[in-house]
């Protein structure tokens, strides 16, 4: 008895207090704020058709309470739009990984409200899924441990390897393998048909304005009632297959690649809520195992040091540009630049040839591994291409117009730096220019 | 905390959660038919019945259909003006969002906003299409009035 509840007790340890890396959480984070942000966003674009009193509102008192429903039904258009300010706050805060966990329940709290405000178009069984995902998320800050602004505000190097107890990650596999294995056993039993009928065949010859989307293969299925029961069973075999390959570690990775392909389907052929598809394959990623994400990162960087390194000169009696740095190097997930502080570096051309003290004053540089030397914005334009963490900021980096405003913006930084820090070197600006 | 308690809280917190998700997956149509009388539901959180994505497809279909009258008659409008709201990767309209104004609830609080979304009209018509049998017999389309909105007052 004894050795089986010591079994028992390692069993539940290694299922769900385990400590490991949480970087697919905080992976997962960002998709889950996309998700909210597509979902929700929209809705918000035209307040008085959608939440103002001259909007059109149903209300769903299976999920609220009826007087949850009043309460939030006396709102007065004003806190209607402040909701929608604090909504698009603290969803851009969640999604940035800025005071990760606070952001994210007033985030959720400010969903509630405007579901239980009006439920005709936010509120669909996906979205039902969608807020179970974001309860689990509001439990822990561990979604804020790396891609975040909160690991660069901390400013730890090795913040894409932080543990944490597994069971947030564990709960949030559970949940879609369940919704899989339950979504199978609804079509099959309770009220579902897809055993003695053949739904898929009648979704392929609904009228025009139904949730069938036009895509190549309608019209052949339309008339292959054999084809579409075959399609049907396949389905049903897939969901109901899915939870055990996906906990299974040799099937893992195609039951992954299979879940997947089944949500690209989804989305192409039919009309149904696009939570689905933003939501459900980054949630399957969380049952790649994290230790091996982070053996993966670590034997990139092994590699990367080993290799030839771009190289970016800053100035270290510059408090402003050691922040940028220490952020940088948290920012580094590879390991792709070495920082070089050109004030402890006797001769600066050996650096890069064409580089002097004063150069170096100016601006930041990055002398890539073939010796290419970029300046100021350009370098910063290179820095995004190599560091995960800044591959959003490619969208502005490279926006047609900023090879032309960014080198200005930048300037007037690098000119102004000493005075946006408060490094004891400089405190009387004595070093400034 | 020390680790012993934040194993213990863990713990818990798991062991509830299980149960509560399973139980809110199979409460209203395993649960309820078995011991024979409404469940209580958790508010505020999981679907009213489950994971049921198109558990049950029928070869019936039905959609809503929304006239305006002035003088020149009766002229549809086209749902996605009703409901101007655009979703992305899917549309709103086509997953039949609309039928909930079937409803005889939701006769005023449909008629005030179609009154004022649509002045140029003196009245509505709410109209139910169906379809009998989507594959026996694809063009037998049957149309009611479900309600209409009367003059503007």
């Amino acid at each position: 008895m004894k050795i089986f509840l010591k079994r028992i007790t390692e069993i539940w340890d290694r299922l769900f207090l385990e400590e490991r890396p949480s970087i697919g959480l905080s992976f997962f984070r960002i998709a889950v704020a996309l998700t909210v942000g597509f979902h929700v966003i929209p809705t918000l674009f035209n307040l008085s058709d959608n939440y103002y009193a001259t909007a059109f509102k149903t209300y769903n008192l299976h999920f609220f309470t009826p007087e949850v429903i009043t309460l939030v039904q006396k709102s007065p258009d004003g806190v209607v739009l402040l909701f929608t300010f604090l909504f698009y706050i603290f969803w851009f805060f969640f999604l940035i990984g800025l005071w990760s966990q606070i952001s994210c329940i007033l985030m959720v709290g400010t969903c509630y409200y405007f579901y239980a405000l009006n439920a005709f178009h936010v509120g669909t069984l996906s979205w039902d899924i969608l807020l179970v995902t974001l309860f689990l998320m509001c439990l822990t800050p561990y979604q804020g441990d790396y891609f975040s602004a909160d690991c660069l505000l901390r400013g730890d190097p090795e913040a894409y390897k932080r543990k944490r107890p597994f069971y947030l990650q564990r709960l949030l596999q559970l949940q879609i393998a369940s919704t899989f294995f339950y979504t199978a056993l609804y079509k099959v039993s309770a009220a579902g048909n897809w055993i003695k009928d053949n739904p898929i065949y009648y979704l392929m010859n609904t009228p025009p304005a139904g949730v069938t989307k036009y895509f190549l293969l309608r019209d052949w299925f339309a008339v292959h009632p054999t084809a579409c029961y075959i399609a049907g069973i396949t389905i049903i075999i897939c969901e109901f297959s899915l939870p055990f390959l996906l906990f299974f570690p040799r099937t893992r990775l195609s039951a992954i690649y299979l879940g997947t392909f089944f949500h690209i389907v989804l989305i192409l052929t039919l009309d149904v809520p696009a939570i689905f598809f933003f939501l459900f394959p980054p949630q399957l990623l969380l049952f790649i195992h994290p230790a091996k994400i982070v053996h993966w990162i670590e034997v990139k960087r092994r590699v990367n040091s080993q290799a030839s390194q771009s190289q970016l000169i800053y100035d270290g009696h510059c408090g402003f540009c050691l922040a940028s740095v220490n952020m940088l190097k948290v920012m580094d997930l590879f390991g792709c630049v070495k920082m070089v502080d050109f004030q402890t570096v006797g001769d600066i051309q050996h650096l890069h040839a064409t580089l002097t003290k004063e150069k170096c004053m100016s601006q930041i540089h990055l002398v890539e591994p073939d010796g290419a030397l970029y300046g100021g914005f350009e370098a910063f334009r290179r820095l995004c291409l190599v560091k995960p963490m800044l591959y959003p900021m490619l969208l502005i980096v490279y926006f047609p117009g900023m090879g032309v405003i960014g080198p200005r913006i930048y300037q007037w930084i690098a000119k102004n730096r000493y005075f946006l820090h408060f490094n004891k070197i400089c405190q009387d600006h004595a070093c400034f220019r | 905390m020390s680790k012993r308690i934040r194993n213990i809280a863990i713990t818990i917190f798991v062991i509830f959660w299980t149960i509560l998700f399973h139980y809110e997956s199979t409460r209203h149509f395993y649960l309820e038919p078995l011991v024979g009388r409404p469940l209580l539901k958790m508010k505020f959180l999981f679907p009213p019945a489950g994971w049921i994505m198109f558990f049950n497809v029928g070869e019936d279909t039905g959609y809503a259909e929304v006239y305006g009258v002035n003088a020149d008659g009766p002229q549809q409008i086209d749902q996605h003006e009703i409901l101007a709201t655009r979703t992305i990767g899917f549309d709103n309209i086509h997953r039949n969002v609309l039928s909930t104004v079937l409803s005889s609830d939701m006769q005023g609080p449909f008629c005030r906003f179609l009154q004022r979304k649509f002045p140029e009209f003196d009245n509505f018509l709410v109209t139910a299409v169906y379809y009998p049998s989507i594959v026996k017999a694809p063009h037998k389309r049957l149309q009611r009035v479900v309600y209409q909105c009367g003059k503007r007052p």
